[in-house]
């Protein structure tokens, strides 16, 4: 098919950008995600009781990973497709003899692959630590697949329309980091009072959350078919705004 | 009966009209023929490189229908066909020399190999060859225009686009860059060039276009613009067409 090689040349230099700058995107997220485990899990942990039948370190563990998943996805094709835009080397690929799909695939290939090679750190790192492990691996598998496909699209869609860098960061910072944090990664929502409970449940973040704890450790505040159908539903439009804005070149060619 | 040889480039009616009203292009009509060496002038805002996105699939146009070898700009055949040289240095900053080439080759549909063996030719071509391992933003502006130059010749296109390549570089460097683009005419690519330089234009190029405001006001050879704007150099067509 027309524009394969294209494909993967760029999924190969989205790879590239990865492991070039590996400090950056994948030892500081994973080193940040430890030290949460370890301060909030084993020096907290011992004070707080049991999450649903869980010690608290443990419980922990399957929401961090999805925090720094999601945040390295949205991060890595937000800052390529903004840099390049910014740089006009965009303009390269825009004139390549590719499909739009085969553009946003690329891309979104970069996000997925990031975010994956932090979540199996974390995770080979959280295993000896606080003896976690994978009951439900299909759904883990279903949840993360579909989390990073939510937040490379939102990366690349926040990449395309992006003026300045301060743009990609307001949406990491403001709206991405709270809603994992309230999306129920360091407690249960049945701890929570009326009305943050029922606010919770408006959170899109938390049902992605409780995904992957429920393929972590079998558990969830809310039903696993619920989590991956919101999840899931968040995905599907997400990358279609992705895709459409690489068809009609809207903010991408003048 | 034989068939006569789609144009190299052909424009009908092509209008652009960006976002904030600005008309870059009015109803411009123009035909490039195959294994021609042509010249766009006109001042700054002319629509010269409005013209040039519009053939590389780089902006939406509002009207008209553009066409390269006898296929619609925006099939991915006619992209194949044609490497662009833009007027600003347009690099990766992630890549080094190399990758910049083997990439592009591989948006361009090369496998690894090929684009390997053709990176290390124009490497050689361009005398790259002490910068191959070195990232482009560490490339001199010199280094990085021969870089650019590579890149849009990269995947052997049937027609070259050069926006200004040799603004901003040295004489040397441009009478260099002169002799490389007239070889690569004589072994049948079209050129399509723009530049500020009327003696470039007057040296390099068969036929030259001015275009003013988004039109076409004239079309022909450096000798059929003297003539018809009974004029003793270029320089002075240039001042009369223009309005200057």
């Amino acid at each position: 098919m027309s524009g394969v090689r294209g494909l993967l040349w760029l999924s190969r230099r989205e790879c590239l950008r990865v492991t070039r700058l590996w400090t950056q995107t994948v030892l500081a997220p994973v080193v940040a995600s430890i030290l949460f485990i370890v301060v909030f899990g084993l020096s907290l942990g011992s004070r707080i009781r049991e999450i649903d039948g869980h010690d608290y370190q443990l419980f922990i563990v399957p929401g961090l990973i999805a925090m720094a998943m999601v945040q390295a996805a949205y991060n890595n094709t937000s800052s390529s497709v903004f840099q390049a835009r910014q740089d006009r080397y965009i303009n390269d690929l825009l004139s390549a003899p590719m499909h739009p799909w085969q553009l946003n695939l690329g891309y979104t290939v970069g996000g997925v692959v990031r975010a994956l090679a932090i979540g199996v750190s974390l995770a080979a790192l959280a295993l000896p630590v606080t003896g976690i492990r994978i009951e439900q691996p299909l759904v883990l598998a279903a949840a993360v697949v579909l989390g990073v496909v939510i937040f490379s699209a939102l990366g690349t869609i926040v990449g395309i329309f992006a003026d300045t860098f301060d743009n990609h960061t307001f949406v990491s910072n403001i709206v991405i980091l709270p809603l994992v944090f309230l999306g129920g990664v360091f407690y249960s929502i049945e701890s929570l009072p009326s009305p943050w409970q029922e606010l919770t449940h408006f959170n899109p973040l938390f049902y992605l959350v409780n995904a992957i704890r429920y393929g972590f450790l079998g558990t969830s505040d809310v039903s696993v078919a619920l989590s991956l159908g919101v999840t899931a539903a968040l995905a599907v439009p997400m990358y279609a705004w992705a895709q459409w804005l690489f068809m009609s070149g809207r903010r991408l060619k003048a | 009966m034989l068939m006569k040889p789609a144009p190299a480039l052909e424009l009908r009616g092509l209008s652009k009209r960006y976002d904030d009203g600005t008309v870059a292009l009015e109803s411009l009509d123009l035909t490039v023929p195959d294994g021609a060496f042509f010249g766009l002038l006109g001042p700054n805002g002319a629509g010269k490189t409005t013209l040039i996105s519009a053939v590389c699939n780089l902006i939406r146009v509002t009207a008209g229908e553009v066409l390269v070898f006898g296929e619609p700009a925006e099939s991915l055949s006619a992209r194949r066909a044609v490497g662009l040289s833009e007027q600003d240095i347009n690099l990766d900053r992630f890549l080094t020399v190399e990758e910049t080439l083997v990439y592009h080759g591989g948006w361009f549909g090369m496998g690894r190999k090929e684009a390997h063996a053709r990176a290390a030719e124009m490497i050689e071509i361009f005398d790259l060859n002490q910068k191959g391992k070195v990232r482009t933003p560490k490339l001199s502006g010199g280094m990085r225009r021969r870089l650019l130059l590579a890149r849009a010749l990269m995947h052997r296109p049937r027609l070259v686009i050069l926006d200004e390549p040799t603004a901003g570089v040295d004489f040397e460097l441009r009478l260099e860059l002169w002799r490389y683009i007239r070889r690569l005419h004589e072994q049948g690519t079209t050129i399509l060039l723009t530049t500020h330089y009327l003696e470039e234009a007057e040296t390099l190029c068969q036929e030259i276009a001015l275009i003013r405001a988004g039109r076409l006001i004239a079309r022909d050879s450096a000798d059929g613009l003297r003539e018809h704007y009974a004029a003793a150099s270029l320089e002075d067509v240039y001042v009369k067409a223009m309005g200057v």
